[in-house]
C-alpha cells in the first residue's frame, strides 16, 4: 500500500468509527438550559416608539398653534394645478414602493446568506 | 426548503428564535459530542455534559459569530475550549471507559478488534495530535479550519496532523496489510 492510500484507508477508518450520535434527549436538554428569551426588553421597544411618537406629535400639536400650519397648507394644496397633484401622487407612491422592494429584497438576502 | 446554518442564524440573531437554534443543535449534537467522545478518552458523561456546556456558551455569544468561517467551525472552537477549560481543571486525569466506548460504537462498519486498536491508539496520541487528527481527518475540517479551532498556527496543525497519522499507521500496521 503506498502512502496516499495508506492516509486514505486510515481517514476512512477513523470516519467509520465515529457513528452518528442519535439525539435521544440532548437537544431538548440543551434547550432548556437556555436562558430566557429577553421578553420584558422586547415589550420594551414598542411601547417606547408609541410613547415617543405621542409625544412628538403633541409637542407639535402645541407648537404650531393648533396645528393651524396644517389649514394653511392645506388651503396652499387646493391651489395647485390638478396635474402636479397627480404627479406627486404618483412619485410618492413610486418612492414607498422602491423603499418597500428594497427591504424586502434586504430580508430575503439576510435569511438565505 | 431547508435552511441553511447562516439562515438559522439569523432567526437567533433577529428573532431570538429558540426554535431555529434547536434545528442547529440537532443537526450537530452528533459532530459535536463525537469530537468530546474521542477528545476525552470514552468518558460520554463527561463528553455530554461539555457539549451541553459548548451549545449553551455559543447560544449565548451567537452574536459574536460574524459568518467568517462557517458555523460548525466557530462551534467546533467553542467546543474545544469548553474541553480545554475542563482538561487544565481536571489536568487530563480522564480515564478510558474502554466498556462503555465499545458498546457505543457500531459494531457493522468496523471490525470490532481494528475498532479497539484505533481508539486505543487514538487515545495514546499527546492530546495536540489527537485535536488535530480529530478535526481533520475525521470530521473532514481543512487544516486552516483546524488551526482557527485550535487557535494554533497553521504550520503546527500540519505538523500535528503528520505525527498523529505517522503514529497511528504505525501502530495499525498490521492491520493495513
Amino acid at each position: 500500500m503506498n502512502e496516499q492510500m495508506e492516509q486514505d484507508w486510515l481517514d476512512k477508518k477513523l470516519q467509520e468509527a465515529a457513528p452518528y450520535i442519535e439525539d435521544d434527549g440532548f437537544t431538548a436538554r440543551v434547550l432548556q438550559r437556555l436562558p430566557a428569551r429577553q421578553a420584558r426588553l422586547q415589550f420594551l421597544r414598542p411601547l417606547i416608539l408609541i410613547v415617543a411618537s405621542a409625544f412628538a406629535s403633541a409637542l407639535t400639536y402645541v407648537l404650531s398653534d393648533g396645528g393651524r400650519f396644517i389649514i394653511v397648507e392645506m388651503f396652499k394644496l387646493t391651489t395647485i394645478p390638478t396635474v402636479w397633484v397627480v404627479v406627486f401622487a404618483l412619485a410618492s407612491g413610486m418612492i414607498v414602493l422602491a423603499g418597500g422592494t428594497v427591504a424586502a429584497m434586504s430580508k430575503a438576502n439576510q435569511i438565505q446568506s | 426548503m431547508e435552511l441553511t446554518d447562516a439562515g438559522l442564524v439569523a432567526r437567533v440573531l433577529v428573532d431570538d428564535d429558540q426554535h431555529a437554534y434547536g434545528e442547529l443543535v440537532r443537526r450537530h449534537q452528533s459532530s459535536v459530542r463525537g469530537l468530546l467522545r474521542q477528545l476525552t478518552r470514552g468518558d460520554i458523561a463527561l463528553a455530554d455534559d461539555l457539549a451541553q456546556n459548548a451549545f449553551v456558551r455559543a447560544y449565548r455569544n451567537i452574536r459574536s459569530f460574524r459568518g467568517e468561517a462557517k458555523f460548525s467551525t466557530w462551534l467546533y472552537r467553542i467546543t474545544y475550549n469548553c474541553f480545554r477549560e475542563d482538561a487544565r481543571k481536571r489536568k487530563e486525569l480522564v480515564g478510558i471507559n474502554e466498556e462503555q466506548w465499545q458498546a457505543e460504537q457500531d459494531p457493522h462498519t468496523v471490525d470490532a478488534g481494528l475498532r479497539h486498536d484505533l481508539m486505543h491508539a487514538l487515545s495514546l496520541l499527546p492530546l495536540h495530535e489527537r485535536s488535530a487528527v480529530l478535526l481533520c481527518c475525521q470530521n473532514g475540517l481543512s487544516h486552516d479550519e483546524a488551526a482557527r479551532v485550535l487557535e494554533i498556527p497553521l504550520g503546527t496543525v500540519k505538523t500535528n496532523v503528520l505525527r498523529g497519522r505517522e503514529k497511528l499507521k504505525k501502530t495499525l500496521a498490521a492491520w493495513a496489510q
